[in-house]
């Protein structure tokens, strides 16, 4: 109930249509990209999803961040803008239960711009790869792999947002934040798996042993973010 | 039988008191009507009775429970409308109460009936933003009735209603106690409209409570203070005016 609830809130907000464009945009870089440079990349040898992934992904994963930022932002300052949030304070519901259905909401609006790319990237590798051998499976299990990567971010990003009644606080930390995840080296494992950072790391780039480990910390950081809301939550009473 | 009792209840925000000490107790079946100026503490009561901010000490029982045994139970008792209308200016008055519908389990007739009940039958289906201050008071207020609830919290209910509108509101509140067997907690430094509205008032003037009782022992109590009894708002003026001059000598810390 709460999940639908938290999609009738965003109604009118223009929520849906910002994750639609920027699914879309974001699946227009390898498209784009191959339109207008083909030879480059067809000729190099190797997995097609893997030439399509190193050449693309790290602008689709800006893209991606820039609208969980935007998602994140735009969903609490619904809340916050006629006060709506204060009225969902004084009804009988866990405000707990409120930020779990903005976080489904958010994620599922992610997943839906995740799909458009995945669609693309598969688009880009049989149009342009048709002489080679595709492994879809291995393109779908990396986009997996990428929806987890995203988790620590979407949390992190949607904590933040709770706690700034100004969108414009929110949206400035999380722009920000977003480029400087860029610029962490992915040389170092635990360093480029922070919120921000995480979401540009490609499965076929990660040794098979890290994988695990990966996976583990992106799923921990996104239980102690969830937490950190939870705590806000129980403690902001005492100073408001 | 008190349906909300207070005990020593106080709330700080670093060295500035909101609420000192108050014992306040509002008995079931009644409208109270809780009366000071702006700044006393009568909204950040109505929050604490909420959860919306915790006591820094004291305590509070309502409906015999206190919020720390449960938040939840004792929210699903109370209806409420706190300092301005709070909703969703992207959604429609009628999405605005389907959302508080929803959370509380009532069936679709009762938004029909909710608003019915305020007026605003006609602009269901206009974006709250869109809406006037008066109309958008009167979806506060049907998101506060909504759910039948034995206890309604209205902070300054008509604030923004024209004329007629405050006449209509009253009467609404008036009645709600026989209607629905609730009882009615209101806020208003309109002390003309109190007098109409309220069985029982409480009176605050920077956090403490000054008086608590009947209207009748109101009356009788500014009698033998030596305090004007012409008319609630002569009364209340030199009750507070009294309070601040001992205030500012120092007699009262």
């Amino acid at each position: 109930m709460i999940f639908a609830l938290e999609l009738k809130k965003l109604r009118r907000t223009g929520f849906a249509p910002i994750f639609l464009g920027g699914g879309m945009l974001a699946s227009a870089v390898p498209l784009i990209n191959m339109a207008v440079r083909t030879e480059t990349f067809t000729g190099l040898s190797g997995d097609p999803f893997s030439i399509l992934m190193d050449e693309n992904w790290g602008l689709m994963a800006q893209l991606t961040i820039l609208l969980v930022v935007c998602g994140c932002c735009l969903i609490y300052h619904t809340e916050y803008a006629d006060r709506g949030a204060l009225k969902m304070n004084t009804l009988p519901v866990r405000q707990t239960s409120l930020f779990c259905g903005k976080f489904g909401v958010t994620l599922l609006f992610a997943l839906l711009a995740l799909a458009l790319q995945t669609a693309s990237l598969a688009f880009s590798g049989i149009h342009w790869f048709s002489d080679r051998s595709l492994n879809l499976r291995g393109l779908l299990q990396s986009m997996g792999f990428e929806i987890i990567m995203l988790l620590p971010t979407l949390t992190l990003m949607l904590f933040a947002a709770s706690l700034f009644q100004s969108m414009w606080l929110s949206l400035g930390a999380g722009v920000i934040l977003t480029f400087l995840g860029s610029m962490i080296q992915e040389s170092h494992l635990i360093l480029s798996l922070i919120p921000f950072a995480a979401p540009y790391r490609m499965l076929h780039a990660v040794s098979p042993e890290d994988i695990r480990t990966c996976i583990l910390i992106c799923i921990v950081q996104t239980m102690v973010f969830g937490m950190m809301e939870i705590i806000y939550l129980r403690i902001r009473r005492i100073f408001t | 039988m008190n349906i909300i009792e207070t005990k020593q209840l106080t709330k700080t925000y670093g060295d500035f008191t909101a609420v000192s000490d108050m014992n306040l107790h509002i008995p079931k079946g009644r409208i109270y009507g809780f009366l000071g100026p702006n700044g006393a503490g009568k909204s950040t009561t109505m929050k604490m009775f909420l959860g919306l901010t915790s006591p820094t000490s004291g305590y509070f029982i309502i409906d015999g429970r206190t919020l720390s045994s449960g938040r939840i139970p004792t929210l699903k008792k109370i209806g409420s409308l706190i300092e301005a209308p709070a909703f969703y200016g992207n959604l429609t008055g009628e999405e605005n109460l389907d959302i508080i519908r929803r959370i509380l389990g009532l069936p679709r007739s009762s938004i029909d009936e909710v608003l019915e009940l305020v007026g605003l039958t006609k602009h269901r289906k206009r974006q709250v933003k869109k809406y006037s201050l008066g109309m958008k008071q009167r979806l506060g207020l049907a998101g506060a009735f909504i759910g039948k609830p034995p206890i309604l919290i209205l902070d300054e209910p008509t604030n923004g209603l024209d004329p007629v509108g405050i006449h209509e509101i009253r009467s609404l509140i008036r009645s709600l106690p026989k209607q629905y067997d609730c009882t009615v907690l209101v806020s208003s430094h309109l002390l003309s409209e109190m007098e109409l509205l309220a069985d029982d008032v409480g009176i605050l003037n920077h956090g403490r409570l000054l008086f608590e009782g009947t209207m009748e022992a109101l009356k009788d109590y500014a009698f033998h203070a030596g305090y004007p009894t012409d008319n609630l708002e002569e009364t209340f003026l030199a009750m507070i005016q009294t309070d601040n001059a001992v205030r500012k000598r120092g007699d009262f810390k």
